[in-house]
């Protein structure tokens, strides 16, 4: 992979663009330098969930947000619209979001939102204004229909692209995605665009006011919801160590809120929704040495058991070296060439050769003991 | 080169008036006084008020006290209806009335009233959007304080019997408003021969700034103010008030009045030949409220298996400005609760287009987009037939 992957490569440099604009300083440079670039742009923001008076100020998504994508591109001389995508959002990503957690497991809504609302929903808004191109200002690269990490290794965000149909992937401008975030807001100073250049980085979930998510919880499932109400901490052998005041409140890796008192670091290990019990352990119980993850979507052909990739199952983890062991259907295990710690069922599995984003799944399990890779030859695998 | 944009949403606001701006300029510049100060330059102002309070008084065949100068069509729906609900909640009338179709500046008002303790009653719309007399002759009752209707809605145009309706509400004690901020220039509007008790107009529609409206009052009407401090407009409507606006919307009210049956008539006309050529275009196209009398600015269309959305975003790339008549303060585009109220399926009301004529509307604009519409439709189609 040379290093002169880049959005301009990877088209024509003509032809209308519709980009996805959340107000902030990713998705401002990226239009504005589509702008530069000839592109004819055309800006839009997607309307996810309902503004009420009494929802604070977001970083992301709130009204002001809307407002400021509305003045880049009114400085950029390009129209902007408003997308309302409210019902396939709250159907899509955030009853999902829900039902995640009710299972115990440790949802990424984000992956979602790329899969169904930015590169499925949006392109079709795109295809109805004769757009050729969609484009966003995350930090990936997207050259000759692969997908590529962003440049800079702080801020790649490829973790939540996996998910996307491989068909778009030749339709996407990522103009930001050989920059470093330094880089994208001494351009938006550059550009003028003083509205966004120093804003602050949006950090948690769009839909999830101050970070709390069990109140997102509550209200979709009720405050009364199992996830949500009083279980057993418990400790592998089943011995009862305390109560937790809701499970959906638990991660996996999770070291906050469990009780004291053991001789070592504890940390939550599993949670198994049917008791609504939360499992504890010591850090050897949080290592994994293989990953099962399933609704597999590959963004370049299908890797065969026994190839070596390297995974990542948490957004900014250390990537890991790992074997391909299975492949059957849209589920795929493999097994980790050094044990991995805290893999949460629910987040993304991403796979990789080198930058290349190879494809990706949602994590079901960890496995304690390394997988082997079943003996019979793999003849006839399309 | 590119042909010149097209304008279709005229009942979202229109441009102000050559004459408007004229009339109203000596008062941003030399003639700038309070009306409440004593000197000359307020004596000058105060005059000029009162002169545009005749005026406005003048086109709604009312007297100039009966003429209360607000800052928008919201602001006269919220001082009719919640002024005389709180004025007359004490009297044992305690239900508020309007329709499930009005402009959202009366549905939020009816229902801070209903907050406010008031019993909050809809009547019923029939298919095109027209209030049946049974449902006003059920629920308008001697109990009801205050009922309200729209005359033009401002989605589809439709028409309410509103003089019909207002004989009767006043038989029965009831103080009957009706939001005329789409009507107004439109449809004959006459104090003196129409029972309404108050009455909304807004400047923003009819070729005057935005930023300045009227609320008639009947005379005998008790009004709660909403706002308090000075005695300005009779204690009605405290706050300085805007000279340059007042004149500004007394001018364009004028013009809109003398000017009504010429422009109804050539709005009426144009409007009918786009519809006449949308619907033979696109057969299964479905104009909303076409079987009542409609206000002839107003075409609403839907056509089966597109969606608004992406229409208006397209005919605005192709220069054309239309609405899908209903939007959240973000500028996107919700789904309508008037064409709900009608009835009409979800799937058609998401793919409702509001095409809205007036002053900038001419035959070879409304021919382009005769055009041009039906090409986006084949289009947005064949996009949906791609994806399903």
């Amino acid at each position: 992979m040379a290093g002169t992957i880049g959005a301009a490569d990877s088209g024509p440099t003509t032809g209308r663009v519709l980009v996805a604009m959340s107000g902030g300083v990713d998705s401002s440079v990226a239009a504005a330098l589509l702008v530069e670039q000839g592109y004819d742009v055309v800006g839009a923001t997607m309307k996810l969930f309902c503004y009420g008076d009494d929802v604070p100020d977001r970083p992301c998504c709130s009204l002001d947000s809307i407002n400021d994508a509305r003045r880049v591109c009114e400085r950029l001389g390009v129209p902007h619209y408003v997308l309302n995508l409210e019902s396939s959002f709250g159907h899509d990503v955030v009853d999902n979001f829900v039902q995640e957690y009710a299972r115990g497991r440790t949802p990424i809504p984000c992956v979602r939102c790329n899969t169904f609302t930015k590169f499925r929903d949006l392109l079709r808004k795109a295809d109805a204004v004769d757009a050729e191109w969609i484009a966003t200002g995350h930090y990936a690269r997207a050259s000759g229909g692969a997908l590529y990490r962003g440049l800079d290794p702080n801020k790649d965000q490829t973790y939540f692209l996996w998910g996307i149909d491989r068909s778009v992937v030749r339709r996407m401008l990522l103009p930001v995605g050989h920059l470093t975030k330094a880089e994208t807001r001494a351009r938006a100073r550059a550009l003028g665009l003083q509205v966004v250049a120093d804003k602050v980085e949006s950090q948690d979930i769009c839909f999830v006011p101050d970070g709390d998510h069990a109140k997102v919880i509550a209200r979709r499932l009720g405050p009364d919801a199992p996830s949500l109400t009083r279980g057993p901490v418990v400790l592998a052998d089943g011995r009862v160590v305390g109560e937790h005041a809701g499970f959906a409140r638990f991660t996996i890796g999770q070291r906050r809120g469990l009780p004291g008192g053991f001789s070592e670091p504890m940390y939550v290990v599993a949670i198994r929704p049917e008791e609504r019990a939360v499992v504890i352990g010591p850090r050897d119980e949080l290592l994994g040495r293989g990953v099962v993850a399933r609704e597999v979507n590959w963004l370049a052909d299908p890797v065969l058991p026994g190839t070596q990739v390297t995974v990542q199952i948490r957004h900014r983890a250390r990537p890991a070296r790992a074997e391909v062991v299975r492949l059957e259907g849209d589920e795929i295990e493999l097994a980790l060439d050094e044990p991995v710690a805290a893999i949460a069922p629910g987040q993304s599995l991403v796979l990789y050769d080198g930058d290349r984003v190879l494809g990706g799944g949602f994590i079901e399990g960890s496995r304690a003991t390394t997988p082997r890779r079943a003996s019979l030859p793999v003849l006839g695998a399309a | 080169m590119c042909p010149p944009p097209i304008y279709l949403d005229h009942a979202a606001t229109t441009p102000v008036r050559p004459e408007v701006l004229e009339a109203m300029e000596p008062f941003l510049g030399p003639r700038f006084g309070n009306p409440s100060s004593l000197h000359r330059w307020g004596r000058e102002a105060r005059a000029a008020l009162d002169e545009a309070r005749e005026r406005v008084a003048h086109a709604l065949g009312a007297n100039a006290d009966e003429v209360c100068f607000t800052s928008c069509g919201t602001e006269g729906d919220n001082l009719a209806v919640l002024g005389a609900w709180r004025a007359r909640r004490g009297t044992g009338r305690r239900a508020v009335v309007t329709t499930p179709i009005e402009h959202k500046a009366v549905l939020g008002v009816a229902h801070q009233a209903a907050r406010e303790g008031a019993e909050e009653r809809f009547l019923e719309v029939d298919a095109n959007g027209i209030v049946t007399a049974e449902s006003f002759d059920a629920l308008v009752r001697d109990d009801v304080a205050v009922c309200s209707v729209m005359w033009v809605n401002n989605e589809i145009g439709v028409v309410q019997p509103v003089p019909e309706l207002a004989a009767k509400a006043a038989e029965r004690g009831v103080v009957f408003h009706t939001d005329a901020v789409q009507a107004f220039g439109k449809v004959p509007v006459d104090a003196a021969s129409q029972r309404f008790d108050a009455l909304t107009i807004s400047g923003h529609k009819i070729g005057a700034p935005k930023g300045i409206g009227a609320l008639y009052i009947r005379r005998g009407t008790v009004i709660e103010p909403l706002m308090h401090g000075g005695s300005q407009d009779r204690g009605r409507r405290p706050g300085t008030e805007n000279v340059a606006f007042a004149v500004a919307l007394a001018r364009a009210a004028e013009l809109a009045v003398a000017e009504r049956e010429a422009e109804c008539a050539r709005l009426g006309a144009l409007r009918d030949r786009l519809e006449a050529e949308l619907l033979a275009r696109i057969p299964d196209s479905v104009v909303h409220g076409r079987g009542a009398p409609r206000a002839p600015h107003i075409l609403n269309i839907s056509v089966p298996g597109t969606d608004s959305e992406s229409l208006l975003l397209a005919l605005d790339l192709a220069g054309v400005a239309a609405s899908s008549g209903s939007a959240c303060q973000s500028g996107s585009v919700t789904p309508s609760h008037v064409l709900a109220a009608l009835g009409v399926p979800y799937d058609l009301s998401a793919a409702a287009v509001r095409m809205s004529l007036g002053s900038l509307t001419t035959e070879a604009s409304v021919d382009r987009v005769a055009q041009l519409f039906p090409a986006l439709i084949q289009k947005a189609r064949r996009l949906a037939g791609a994806t399903t």
